[in-house]
């Protein structure tokens, strides 16, 4: 099925790996939310009886709003909680990247400020996910590590890629983007031309994540290093 | 022992409500980020979640703890986006017309601000039931499966939604004129 899909540009690629660190919601929005719904929880009997929403929301938003003595409450308790939160990612550095030709049909290329994830020219792996270990959220650390050992690909500097790649599996055993980590570690390997290990690598990929979508393209690579 | 009877009986119910609104409350940033990203306006996002919430409570009964809660409260987000989005049906683009976003931390950025206005606003353009399998998948990374099972669609749905609403990203992104790719301020010490 991997076959038809349209992969995702470098550019866009970058700009969702960003949105995925959207920055947390503030104290006062936390706590207003949980108010409201602790609210309707207090005044809505079982959780059981079948209700319109729309008449519950009424309810909840009414005694959220006269609940101030809880709203201050929970804020102070989550800005407090939220003091050593990270941070989004600074914005990188740069010029406007853009110079890269996108895909065939496109019109004009993309102008997007620099990326690091943008870096890469080659065209990315379609990233399917899978279940498995990928559970959790994405660390920004998480993501400098693919999205260097992605750009090391990209530019054939196989060798170059394999230290991320080594430094997110033992970080990151089971990190959200393992299976990316371990397909762009087939990848690497091939290029090296280490066949076997590519190979071991890829029959390793495909018992752990057998029902991803990028094990064509894996089983692909493995299966031209011999 | 009579009296014991009539006390325990409410136990269970309210560790229910508890457990509901813990699992609720630990995905809140996720359930507003879906929310702005399906096309909520910041104006509403608030009372959606209270309904995202309410739906929750109300089907935590039945909820099967086996499956991953986040795709299961997208499938709610999605619904309740779609009955909201039929409700008001206006022309505007909310993402244009402001990001009201948390207030920006020490490390955001104005340019990470108005990329992530970026992305929404050529999210915006796609129909809803695409964009919610491109959310799901290219930004959340659920697997095929799950997005089918959460949506209530077939498998071969959510490919061709997916094919579809990443061509219509990609084409939605070069027709929005993107945020500072003039000069962009230096950010010292980078990434690492």
């Amino acid at each position: 099925v991997s076959e038809d899909f349209p992969a995702l540009s470098p550019e866009v690629r970058a700009l969702l790996d960003r949105e995925r660190t959207s920055p947390p919601l503030s104290p006062a929005v936390r706590a207003r939310a949980l108010a409201a719904a602790r609210a309707a929880m207090a005044a809505g009997g079982g959780a059981a009886a079948p209700r319109a929403p729309a008449a519950w929301t009424r309810w909840a938003v009414a005694a959220g709003l006269t609940g101030v003595a809880a709203v201050a409450a929970a804020t102070v308790a989550y800005r407090h909680q939220h003091a050593s939160a990270p941070a989004l990612p600074a914005a990188p550095a740069g010029t406007a990247l853009a110079t890269e030709p996108g895909p065939p049909p496109a019109p004009a290329p993309l102008a997007v400020p620099s990326l690091p994830q943008a870096a890469s020219p080659a065209a990315p792996l379609p990233r399917l996910a899978d279940d498995g270990p990928r559970r959790g959220k994405v660390t920004r650390e998480e993501l400098r590590l693919l999205s260097q050992a992605r750009a090391a690909v990209a530019r054939e500097d196989f060798a170059g890629a394999l230290s991320p790649l080594a430094e997110h599996a033992r970080e990151f055993p089971n990190g959200r983007l393992t299976e990316e980590r371990e397909a762009l570690h087939v990848k690497a390997l091939v290029g090296l031309g280490r066949g076997d290990e590519a190979r071991r690598a890829a029959t390793s990929f495909a018992a752990r994540f057998p029902r991803s979508v990028l094990l064509p393209a894996v089983r692909g690579m493995s299966a031209r290093s011999e | 022992l009579s009296h014991l009877r009539l006390l325990s009986s409410p136990t269970p119910q309210l560790t229910r409500d508890e457990e509901c609104l813990d699992a609720f409350q630990k995905e809140l940033d996720y359930v507003y980020r879906s929310l702005r990203r399906l096309g909520t306006p910041p104006s509403e996002v608030d009372d959606l979640a209270q309904e995202v919430f309410l739906a929750l409570r109300h089907n935590w009964a039945t909820y099967d703890r086996e499956r991953p809660l986040r795709p299961y409260l997208f499938g709610i987000c999605f619904r309740m986006s779609a009955a909201s989005q039929r409700k008001r049906r206006r022309e505007v683009s909310y993402a244009v017309m402001e990001v009201d976003e948390p207030g920006p931390g020490p490390d955001e950025t104005l340019l990470a601000k108005q990329l992530r206005a970026h992305v929404l606003n050529a999210l915006e353009q796609l129909p809803l039931k695409r964009r919610a399998v491109l959310v799901m998948h290219d930004i959340d990374d659920v697997a095929v499966r799950d997005i089918a099972a959460a949506l209530s669609i077939p498998l071969f749905t959510v490919y061709s939604r997916l094919r579809k609403g990443r061509r219509e990203l990609e084409a939605a992104l070069r027709r929005i004129p993107a945020p500072a790719s003039r000069t962009t301020p230096a950010t010292s010490g980078g990434h690492a």
